[in-house]
């Protein structure tokens, strides 16, 4: 079979292993930025703030999961928040039950989740687009009416391990080498950074140019001969996984937790902050974890009201599908660059250079 | 097991309840059908619109006047939203529709709960003169709120009904609901029987959130977020009859609370919804064909 010239192009591209110079630049950038984050914003924050960067770290790894969803493959859910309420519950279960090191509860957290998520995505995912959507929701609307009733494990016994009384609860336990906030924040940092890597390696193989295929069109995918329904039900997965796990660093990190802190209404927050925050790509997703907790910290050590931001939140998702369909992390580089093509040519026009004509 | 004595005043209140998620699940399914948009602001509006009338009556304003506050305030932020919106989402799909009015949704919210601040506020209510007058059924106590309720979701539906066979502009609408383009075509005014759809969608929402402000709780969070258990029944329709919805809104509302006073469900009567939707759907959308065409489902 005589290869064709994309095929070559292709080819010798993969051949040359030396990275160019844009790509060595952004690798040393994200170095840099994450040794900042890892052991800088530590020293820099006061306690208030790193446990708000503890937040935003569990929630991007949420967001990812979500941006997964409905920017690789072009599912919408309405239910994430509910996944994240079951990894924490499975979590802070396993977490009073064993001693178990820390990341093996993390990774079994996940795992549970994810089963649960292919359980409930099953039958979903026979329907698409609004459909799924509202039905993610119904579902989230259910599990959050059970949570409510069955309550977070707080060190009882029995299945449940829900414990009636409301004094004496112990806290849920975090691992020895980061009991302290600082530490346990670059904990979830790592955490996170591995989930990223994770999706990372996901999107860049197989699954992403399936996932891809879908997101364009799913009948012309299923006639490419892509399994549409195990590539779809891969993406609920590893969704559902990586909430899991989030759910249990979210158990670590607030030492208890409470059903009325998981309400449905706010899966459909993190949808809008998603889409604002960009879900074509993976920044978006610490675009949208900063939108989503950061500014709600600082807005409230600034004593102005959260309602302004659930406002702007609703302008946002506005803004994004009427104009910007990528959202903030696309939307500010490019406009930045823009701006800055306006002002150079501003400049140049100032101060036109000799003999040119300044018209 | 509660014997029968039991369970005679939540038939009751479960009729009312239905009645409303009746009346709410026609005014989303007229408005999806003609425009493609599944309203999901319709709580929101609602509650913004209870709780002006609510300030209203507190102000001193007569009570009829302040009723129709809330009904002409949702319908008019509807109409403006559905003018500025609605053409510019036109061409999208349904599901980012949908989504676009989560942000009147969180608009609407945030404008509530900054202007009527619940921590710390005292608990609001609306009542209707007719709530204390009432009748017996049997040893059961009937108020006029309730029957209200439920001829207003019977009425709206019957007359939603007839309005789309009969009349010039319902035969617009379910004209267009089966192709837009194709009825642009035919020269049907495509934006003026959009726009008339968004009005009539607001004003239903407004009468809604009037009656569930009495009948649930005048609350911003509750309002708003109760558009998902009237979302349950539209579900079940999906999306289409109204005769369905309104059946599916009655078994909602009636199961719902009838399932208080059994002491081992009564914690997990709010799923009722959320059950009767995801079962509904899981079972209607057996036999599902892939296409390439924009109605999906």
């Amino acid at each position: 079979m005589q290869a064709t010239p994309v095929q070559q192009d292709a080819s010798r591209r993969y051949k040359s292993p030396r990275p160019d110079r844009k790509q060595l630049t952004r690798a040393g950038v994200i170095a840099v930025l994450l040794l900042f984050v890892l052991f800088g914003l530590p020293q820099l924050l006061s306690l208030y703030y790193i446990d708000t960067m503890t937040q935003v770290a569990v929630y991007s790894m949420v967001a990812l999961g979500l941006g997964v969803l409905v920017g690789r493959v072009g599912l919408v859910s309405l239910g994430q928040v509910a996944v994240l309420a079951i990894g924490a519950w499975v979590a802070a279960r396993l977490l009073f039950a064993t001693t178990q090191p820390y990341p093996l509860v993390l990774l079994e957290a996940g795992l549970i989740t994810m089963v649960l998520g292919v359980i409930i995505g099953l039958p979903a995912l026979r329907l698409r687009g609004l459909y799924l959507a509202l039905i993610t929701l119904m579902l989230a609307g259910a599990i959050t009416v059970v949570l409510a009733t069955v309550n977070f494990p707080n060190g009882g016994h029995g299945f449940l391990g829900y414990n009636g009384s409301l004094v004496n609860i112990p806290p849920i336990r975090r691992p020895s080498i980061a009991a302290s906030d600082p530490a346990y924040f670059r904990y979830s940092v790592v955490v996170a950074i591995l989930m990223f890597a994770l999706v990372l390696a996901h999107i860049k193989t197989r699954p992403g140019r399936a996932w891809a295929a879908i997101r364009q069109s799913e009948p012309a995918a299923l006639a490419a001969g892509i399994n549409t329904w195990l590539y779809k039900l891969w993406a609920f997965a590893l969704a559902s996984f990586i909430t899991g796990v989030a759910g249990g660093v979210l158990a670590g990190a607030v030492h208890y937790l409470y059903s009325i802190g998981f309400p449905t209404q706010d899966s459909i927050t993190l949808l809008a902050v998603v889409l604002m925050g960009g879900a074509y790509s993976m920044w978006g997703a610490v675009v949208a974890a900063l939108l989503y907790q950061f500014l709600p910290a600082l807005l409230n050590n600034w004593g102005v009201s959260a309602d302004w931001l659930t406002i702007l939140f609703g302008v946002g998702v506005l803004q994004v599908l009427t104009t910007a369909p990528a959202g903030l992390a696309d939307q500010v580089p490019r406009d930045l660059a823009r701006l800055g093509r306006f002002l150079r040519s501003r400049i140049r026009k100032a101060a036109p250079a000799p003999g040119g004509d300044a018209a | 097991m509660p014997s029968w004595q039991d369970f005679q005043p939540f038939i009751v209140s479960g009729l009312a309840l239905g009645g409303v998620y009746a009346l709410s699940g026609v005014g989303l399914i007229v408005l999806y059908r003609a425009t493609g948009v599944l309203n999901l602001a319709f709580g929101a509006l609602g509650a913004m619109g209870a709780l002006i009338t609510w300030s209203l009556i507190k102000a001193g304003v007569p009570d009829w006047l302040s009723w129709l506050a809330c009904v002409v305030f949702a319908g008019a932020v509807t109409l403006g939203y559905g003018i500025i919106f609605g053409p510019a989402l036109a061409k999208r799909d349904p599901l980012v529709k949908a989504v676009a009015t989560i942000g009147l949704t969180l608009i609407l919210y945030g404008l509530a709960d900054l202007l009527w601040t619940t921590s710390g506020g005292q608990a609001r209510s609306i009542t209707f003169p007719t709530d204390n007058s009432g009748f017996m059924v049997g040893q059961v106590q009937v108020n006029w709120t309730q029957v209200i309720a439920l001829a207003a979701g019977v009425v709206i539906t019957v007359a939603t009904g007839a309005f789309l066979r009969y009349t010039k502009l319902g035969t617009a609408m379910r004209a267009m609901a089966n192709d837009r383009d194709i009825t642009a075509t035919l020269g049907v005014p495509v934006r003026k029987v959009e726009a008339a759809a968004w009005l009539g969608c607001g004003v239903l929402a407004g009468l809604a959130g009037l009656l569930l402000a009495d009948l649930v709780a005048l609350d911003a969070t509750t309002l708003t977020f109760l558009v998902i258990s009237s979302l349950a029944a539209v579900l079940i329709a999906r999306l289409r009859s109204i005769t369905i919805t309104f059946i599916a809104a009655i078994v909602i509302g009636l199961l719902h609370d009838l399932l208080t006073p059994i002491t081992a469900l009564t914690n997990y009567r709010d799923m009722t919804p959320f059950v009767l939707a995801a079962v509904a759907l899981l079972v209607l959308s057996r036999h599902q064909v892939m296409s390439q065409s924009r109605e999906e489902a």
